[in-house]
């Protein structure tokens, strides 16, 4: 999540969002050899939100490189902005914020958004199947998905698409009602409801499960 | 005036922003706004607590760096393999690109070199085995010799082994 700060413009004073990551957007945009540290530091959101939309491994891998070169290309024209961040919600603000986060998981929403249309057109696995299979990968982390997620990850994988992003994104990749608002283009008081009806599916069936 | 619908929304967002606060600080749970929907409390626990965040494999992580590395930097990558030996390095690729040697006619000839003289050896073992079998009985040396084609004979491998070590020498 952004740190608040004061705005020191000439409009009224409010809080706003400052992009945590500037520092490492501005070394990055000196030099691209920098990009690494980002890349580093959000490989793990980008490649869980992959992983939880696509259900298997090495798709996962493919849209999270995909998401970084699109980011890595793109990174000139990235402009960070705050306003919206700072605009009561269902304001109808018309300016987007873009923390370097929100910019990337908008690329990385696109991109994965074309990986499950190739997808349709293909065959694909049940979502029960693809949870229960290593799929090649990490056995310990296979392992770790099978035993500690699969329920719940199921009731999850049962939701509509929308509610489901909003969940991942709320609790695997921790991001607050707002930025979800922005990567989903929906407005905050609309992530809200997400949520909300989202959770009360997941426990009437993880309930259900139960009896 | 926010309908009961959104009441109840942003009641759960504070909840959830609580129970994420609380982790992070290490308390075992958010505190509980009684009017939130206990259902909400019970699927946002479970949750918080069971979707775990998957890594990648520490092999694609690094092979992604290597490749945002030479797509960051083109130029340096094409004049890292065009450098002659014992050139200074380039700017360094700063993403965990694995240091390639440069490949010049130089440092490309001891492994051709190495190469060809393991195929000679490989292939004068299999010779020298061919032929040993073939002289390891009567019985099978003649079964050898109704096989094969006139002329191939013990005396043909030691011919072709003398060429072989010939060429060697």
């Amino acid at each position: 999540m952004s740190r608040p700060v004061l705005r020191s413009s000439q409009e009224s004073p409010r809080t706003a969002r400052l992009d945590r990551d500037r520092g490492l957007v501005e070394a990055a945009r000196r030099d691209p050899a920098n990009f690494d540290a980002l890349y580093r530091k959000y490989l793990p959101q980008v490649y869980s939100f992959a992983y939880y939309e696509l259900h298997d491994h090495h798709a996962a891998e493919d849209a999270t490189e995909r998401v970084f070169m699109q980011a890595l290309a793109a990174l000139p024209r990235f402009e960070e902005r705050a306003d919206s961040f700072a605009a009561p919600s269902g304001s109808g603000s018309d300016k987007q914020a873009s923390t370097f986060r929100v910019w990337l998981f908008r690329i990385a929403r696109n991109v994965i958004a074309n990986e499950r249309r190739r997808e349709r057109r293909r065959p694909v696995a049940p979502l029960d199947e693809a949870y229960n299979l290593p799929a090649g990968g990490d056995v310990v982390e296979a392992a770790a998905l099978r035993e500690a997620g699969s329920v719940a990850w199921q009731a999850v994988a049962r939701l509509p698409e929308d509610r489901r992003r909003a969940v991942v994104l709320r609790f695997v990749d921790e991001m607050s009602t707002a930025e979800i608002a922005e990567i989903l283009g929906r407005s905050e008081g609309a992530v809200r409801v997400l949520l909300h009806r989202a959770l009360r599916s997941v426990a009437a069936d993880l309930r259900g499960g139960m009896n | 005036m926010l309908g009961s619908s959104a009441r109840d929304a942003r009641r759960t967002e504070i909840y959830l922003d609580g129970l994420l606060a609380a982790e992070e600080r290490g308390a075992s749970d958010a505190p509980l706004d009684l009017d939130v929907d206990p259902a909400v409390v019970f699927a946002a626990r479970r949750l918080r607590a069971d979707l775990i965040r998957p890594h990648p494999s520490f092999r694609f992580e690094e092979g992604l760096a290597y490749r945002l590395g030479l797509a960051a930097n083109p130029a340096a990558s094409l004049r890292a393999l065009d450098a002659p030996a014992g050139a200074p390095e380039h700017a360094a690729l700063d993403l965990g690109v694995p240091r390639l040697g440069p490949l010049s006619s130089k440092s490309a000839r001891p492994l051709i070199v190495g190469g060809v003289a393991s195929a000679i050896s490989i292939g004068a073992v299999y010779v020298a085995w061919r032929w040993s079998r073939g002289s390891g009985s009567a019985t099978a040396h003649a079964e050898n010799a109704g096989k094969t084609e006139p002329g191939h004979s013990s005396g043909r491998g030691r011919r072709v082994l003398g060429g072989i070590f010939g060429v060697m020498s």
